[in-house]
């Protein structure tokens, strides 16, 4: 099974073994010190049974004979005693010992909050003090303890990231906080777990971690407005857009689009993946998507709005273009 | 060995078949009150419900047998996934072994000639019936219920989920409810009171004691689920705001209520399925079960301690530190009892002389999915590791290791083994061993796998999944599994189908050593001509105790041949009391029922007072059962 | 227990063999069946009352602004007047105990009517409570009305019982069958005594 496992793992972007943060790796350490020990509970009782085959035809223990003492006994050891003291040290190392690690932080030990909040069925992004908003993609620094601050705003989601942190449910009405603390540059996946209605299988995100000085540079490309747009398709597209009904579900920081039910697309143009890590950020899928989003995420809160193909050609350019 | 009626005792064995004699036909059936035909009734019920939960099941692996597939919508497949575990838990599981096995079996191994209260137990069965039928109407109009079978709020909330799918849900569960409720109530007292004389609780069988903690965890779990129902309903079609945290509620009420109901019910999955180990174990490996006294306490103190673990299914909603850990500490505590058990199994089996036929084989099949899904149990008492894998297909995995390999293959197990204590007649013994490695094989290759999705990231409830995840080979493997475990199941029934008609007439195969393998296969409508007496704990062993009823039946005493009637006894040392009267047959339970049915449909449709009307309609029904006087 | 019905013949026709027991220590299968009907009733109000104070250690304001604190002196005097209209029931039993069919029927019936008084008692505060707040406004609401719903529920299942049982004595008399029932109309009489005692408490608990 460890084989299995290792093989698979590798080759799986959401794998709780390709642990980037000390608290996600120790998770991992747990988990093989108890596969380890469950293996020999396991194989122990199958060797059990395995005596018993081979003796099928005869009564009794080998060596010990049929006194029904030493049964018995063998149900205490195994049962009671042995047991005792392997639940008593993994409860020692869990529950008391590794607990803290994954226990909301301390705010004052973090260098930094982010507000994650569950949308059906998208993730939304918040940098207190810097105004930026997101979506479904949160950039983080390296080597650096994040406070990470989940709510929602209608139903329970849970933000899961395996390779850094335990998930953490979004419950309405409270503010769940979890630890963010990665050892290395790269990108992760992450997935809602937590059964969020017709489209939950297609809420995902990604945590991009940077060094520190690429992370700055992208806070500060964020907190810029959008953009103007540079060619006439662009332009076009703009207008598209303020005049559909897309302004009315969608904020462009810099313009008069102010709707609050989808995603903040001052800067779609950066991610690299649209509708939660459903599609990735290509010129074509967007065009897919705008032309009929019920058709990739069905059921998705974005409406098929029947534009024309133009209009959807020009929408892309404009949208491709915010940076 | 089944008793043999002496010369001497066929004229009151004509008697008594006098007055037992069932009514005739389909009426027979309606309006019985014997616990073997109910037993059977809930027998087949259940395992159509077994069946649909399957289909369920299968069409949900089949969507998942390849990435990005459309065999089912989003739609449909959110509704497989809550039908299928309400259906195999509330309407599969539960009523199959309370239901067909205690219903049966029961009576029988105490050396009863009925439940304590008869037309009550039919009544359980009618309106089980009818709210299966109730929850199956929504899925045949396309309004199933969509929002899991822990059903969370604020999704199964008005607000997000405006159709009757959650009414189904919530008002089917009330309805159902009751059912097990006034089962529960049954058991228990026909455990205390309809003993045979002298069955003093130590010397009751194992299996009586599984049930009879099974059915108390039953009694005092089931009101919190009828609450957290009621509740949701009033929130849905009031208004009112429990659950609502913007006026003062709390969604996580719903968790707390349901899962307080929750975990206590799996322990009364597991427990029939305990029951029957601890009596097939004994009479295959020809020798007592070791630690008899012991494994009984066990028992009883899974369904007590079951009662203080349920926010170990909430380790990731934010609760103090402080309260998970309380939590883990309880959920390791009860890993004792468990290990207990299964050492006193594996010592009994190991010490005895283990006749591998095949129900020990469902048995030890049994045996190894408990110590892998108690196993993964444990790992997810340890807190860090399951805020990892909550909601992964990790869990998915655990559960249908205990649940279907340690709870499922006993009642497999079980059917091979009573099934000719129940027709008379032998299944085939190939079969029956090819239909165990499939089963088994095919359970191991599907949910095993599971672990291993888990721990890669996939989190349950998807009905798809991206192609670059490294979850397809998995996931294949699950679903050809899943087709393998549906052959064997399919062989299994098919097997116990055919012997019925061609099987081989046999009486008493396994020497079993309790009461229910005394008489004759199939069981009169009386059960016992003569009343046995108990001396020891093993019923059948003590051909002592047999012999004096033969004696006593060629006196012609302690036959109760004035009527339908059957002893009652006090509660500890089972002394014999007083002789009751049962009532033969009644129409109202199936009235009952539907009565009930009626007001739950009207409910549906927020006509209160109809609603009302047939309420009292089921009272004045429930008036005129009663003036027929019997013990009841 | 002296009552003629309850040694069937049959117990002596095997009491030869088997040996008997005193019927005197063993409560009827009746019995039993409604002490446990009523475990889970206790179950059942034990959940709403936790969930009440669930609620209320979530709420910050509880009960909510713009509602006033329960009235405590009327649901005082009403519980206790329930907790006097158990003395009827209480002698029901003993009278049936003692094969006085009439006397029975009598207390019972002078139980019911004072039930009724009580139940009326109570719609009445409901509902005038109903004009001061609403179930729909807070969790408050929801949990205080409920909670009250389901005790008065449980009150008028008593009063059916009494009415059922009442109607079956005077058609059947006071045979062994019915006679299980009165005990068990008195066991449910006061397990319905305690519990609006739990209620009361619950309810007025703002208050204290
Ligand atoms: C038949 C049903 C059944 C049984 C018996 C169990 C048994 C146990 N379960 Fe399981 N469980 C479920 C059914 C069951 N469970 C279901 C349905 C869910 C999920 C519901 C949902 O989310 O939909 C669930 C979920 C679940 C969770 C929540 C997971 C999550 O959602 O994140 C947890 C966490 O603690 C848990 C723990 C345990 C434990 C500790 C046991 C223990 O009782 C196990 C005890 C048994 C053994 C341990 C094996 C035998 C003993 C030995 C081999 C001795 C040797 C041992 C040592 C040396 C230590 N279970
Ligand atoms: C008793 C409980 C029980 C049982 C037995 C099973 C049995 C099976 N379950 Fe499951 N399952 C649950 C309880 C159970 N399950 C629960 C509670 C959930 C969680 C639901 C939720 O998330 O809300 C779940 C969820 C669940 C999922 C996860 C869905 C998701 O999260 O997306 C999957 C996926 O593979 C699955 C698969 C299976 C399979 C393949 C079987 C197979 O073992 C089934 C095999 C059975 C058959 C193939 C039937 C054969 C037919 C007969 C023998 C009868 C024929 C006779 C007549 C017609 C008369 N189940
Ligand atoms: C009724 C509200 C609504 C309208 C109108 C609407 N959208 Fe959306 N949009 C959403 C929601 C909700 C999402 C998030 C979908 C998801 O991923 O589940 C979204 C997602 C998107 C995304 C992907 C964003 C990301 O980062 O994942 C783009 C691009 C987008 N919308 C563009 C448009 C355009 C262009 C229009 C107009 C033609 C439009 N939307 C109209 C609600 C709306
Ligand atoms: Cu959001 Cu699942
Ligand atoms: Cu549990």
């Amino acid at each position: 099974m460890a084989c299995a496992l290792l093989i698979c793992g590798c080759g799986s972007p959401q794998s709780m073994f390709r642990s980037a943060s000390k608290q996600s790796h120790d998770i991992d350490l747990l988990w093989w010190w108890m596969l380890g020990a469950a293996a020999l509970v396991f194989f122990g009782a199958l060797a059990l049974l395995g005596i018993a085959w081979i003796r099928r035809d005869t009564p009794g223990l080998p060596f010990f004979g049929e006194r029904e003492s030493v049964a018995e006994l063998m149900v205490l050891a195994f049962g009671i005693a042995i047991p005792v003291v392997a639940l008593v040290a993994l409860f020692g190392v869990s529950d008391i010992y590794l607990i803290g690690e994954s226990s909301p932080p301390d705010p004052r030990k973090t260098a930094m909050t982010i507000h994650v909040i569950g949308h059906q069925w998208w993730w939304e992004v918040k940098y207190p003090g810097t105004g930026v908003v997101t979506a479904n993609e949160i950039h983080l620094p390296v080597k650096t303890r994040v406070n990470v601050v989940v709510t929602t705003v209608d139903v329970i989601h849970s933000l899961w990231v395996p390779a850094l942190a335990r998930k953490v449910d979004t419950i309405p009405g409270a503010h769940n906080r979890i630890l963010f603390d990665v050892g290395r540059v790269g990108v992760y996946r992450g997935q809602c777990s937590q059964y969020c209605g017709l489209e939950h299988a297609d809420m995902a995100l990604k945590v991009v971690v940077q060094t520190r000085a690429a992370y700055r540079s992208w806070l500060n490309g964020q907190q810029r407005p959008a953009p103007a747009t540079a060619t006439p398709l662009q332009a076009a597209g703009r207008n598209v857009f303020m005049n559909s009904q897309c302004a009315s579900c969608h904020t462009i920081g810099g313009t008069s689009a102010r709707g609050a039910i989808g995603p903040n697309l001052t800067h779609v143009g950066s991610r690299t993946s649209i509708a939660a890590d459903t599609l990735a950020n290509t010129p074509a899928n967007l065009a897919a998507w705008i032309r009929d989003p019920q058709a990739i995420k069905p059921g998705v809160l974005m409406p098929d709005l029947g534009l024309s193909k133009p209009k959807v050609r020009e929408l892309t350019a404009y949208l491709e273009s915010l940076r | 060995m089944a008793t043999t009626v002496p010369r001497e005792g066929q004229t009151y064995v004509k008697r008594l078949e006098l007055i037992w004699a069932p009514r005739p036909g389909l009426l027979g059936w309606l309006t019985t009150t014997d616990h073997k035909r109910i037993g059977i009734l809930y027998f087949f019920t259940s395992l159509l419900m077994f069946g649909a939960g399957g289909v369920e099941a299968l069409l949900m692996r089949t969507q998942l047998l390849g990435p990005h597939s459309h065999v089912i919508s989003p739609r449909v497949y959110d509704e497989m996934f809550t039908m299928h575990g309400i259906t195999m838990i509330f309407l599969f599981v539960i009523p199959m072994t309370t239901g067909a096995f205690g219903n049966y079996l029961l009576p029988l191994m105490i050396g009863a000639r009925d439940m304590a209260f008869p037309r009550m137990n039919a009544v359980s069965y009618w309106i089980y019936l009818c709210s299966a039928i109730f929850m199956y109407i929504s899925l045949a109009g396309g309004h199933a219920p969509n929002a899991g079978w822990f059903d969370y709020v604020p999704l199964a909330s008005k607000r997000f989920d405006p159709g009757v799918n959650i009414d189904f849900y919530g008002f089917g569960l009330i309805f159902n409810s009751l059912s097990s409720t006034a089962a529960a109530i049954n058991f228990i007292v026909t455990i205390f009171k309809m003993r045979a004389p002298g069955m003093s609780l130590n010397r009751m069988p194992l299996f009586c004691y599984a049930f009879l903690a099974a059915s108390f965890a039953l009694l005092f779990a089931l009101p919190a689920l009828s609450l957290a129902a009621l509740f949701l309903e009033l929130d849905r079609n009031l208004g009112f705001h429990f659950y609502d945290p913007a006026h003062g509620g709390s969604v996580l009420l719903w968790q707390n209520l349901f899962w307080i109901f929750g975990h206590p019910e799996v322990y009364i999955i597991i427990l029939p399925a305990f029951g029957i180990a601890t009596s097939i174990i004994p009479t295959l490996t020809h020798r007592r079960m070791v630690l008899f006294p012991l494994v009984a306490l066990a028992e009883v103190m899974v369904a007590f301690l079951g009662f203080g673990v349920w926010a170990h299914h909430m380790f990731t909603v934010g609760l103090p530190t402080s309260a998970t850990i309380y939590f883990a500490a309880a959920s390791l505590i009860i890993v004792i009892p468990s290990a207990i058990q299964l050492f006193a199994w594996i010592a009994t089996i190991l010490t005895g002389k283990p006749d591998f036929k095949t129900p020990l084989l469902f048995i030890v099949g049994f045996i190894i999915y408990f110590i892998l899904g108690g196993l993964s149990g444990i790992t997810l008492a340890a807190i860090p590791f399951d805020q990892q894998v909550h909601d992964s297909y990790y869990v998915i995995a655990h559960f249908h290791m205990v649940i279907f390999g340690a709870a499922v293959f006993p009642i497999l197990g079980g059917m091979y083994y009573w099934f000719p204590k129940v027709t008379g007649r032998m299944y085939s013994e190939r079969a029956g061993k090819a239909s165990f490695w499939l089963t088994f094989l095919g359970t191991l290759v599907t949910f095993f796998p599971m672990h291993i999705l888990g721990l890669l990231g996939m989190p349950r409830r998807n009905y798809t999944y991206p192609a670059h995840m490294g979850w397809t080979l998995m996931n294949f493997i699950e679903s050809i599994g899943a087709y393998m475990l549906a052959a064997g199941l399919l062989m299994i029934v098919l097997n116990l189908l055919i012997s019925l008609v061609f099987g081989q007439e046999t009486d008493d195969p396994f020497h079993g050593d309790t009461l229910e393998w005394s008489t004759s296969s199939p069981p009169a409508p009386y059960n016992f001509v003569v009343i046995p007496t108990v001396t020891t704990p093993y019923g059948m062993y003590d051909t002592e105790d047999r012999r004096r009823d033969n004696k006593r039946l060629a006196r012609g005493e302690g036959l109760l041949d004035e009527g339908h009637e059957t002893p009652m006894t006090t509660a500890q040392d089972a002394d014999l009391v007083e002789i009751l009267e049962m009532p033969p047959h009644s129409i109202w339970p199936p009235v009952c029922a539907l009565l009930l049915a009626g007001m739950f449909a009207m409910l549906l449709l927020v006509h209160y007072w109809i609603a009302g009307a047939f309420l009292v309609l089921a009272g004045m029904a429930l008036l005129a059962w009663h003036s027929h006087e019997e013990q009841a | 227990m002296s009552s003629p019905e309850l040694s069937g013949g049959g117990a002596q026709r095997i009491a030869r063999t088997l040996g008997r027991a005193d019927p005197r220590h063993s409560a009827p299968s009746g019995v039993w069946g409604m002490a446990l009907f009523l475990c889970a009733e206790v179950a059942l109000f034990g959940t709403i009352i936790g969930s009440y104070f669930y609620l209320e250690s979530v709420d910050r304001s509880w009960p909510p602004h713009g509602v006033e604190k329960p009235e405590v002196l009327l649901p005082v005097l009403a519980t206790a007047y329930l907790l006097l209209t158990l003395l009827p029931i209480h002698l029901a039993a003993r009278a049936s105990r003692r094969g006085r069919r009439g006397r029975t029927v009598a207390a019972i019936a002078v139980g019911l009517a004072a039930q009724c008084g009580y139940l009326a008692w109570q719609i009445l505060l409901f509902s005038s409570d109903l004009h001061k707040f609403s179930p729909r406004q807070s969790a408050y609401g929801s949990v205080y009305f409920t909670m009250l719903a389901v005790h008065h529920a449980h009150v008028l299942l008593g009063l059916a019982l009494d009415l059922a049982l009442i109607s079956q004595l005077l058609a059947k008399g006071l045979t062994r069958y019915w006679l299980i029932a009165v005990r068990n109309l008195a066991l449910y009489w006061y397990v319905v005594g305690a519990l609006a005692v739990c209620v009361l408490f619950t309810q007025i608990s703002p208050s204290l």
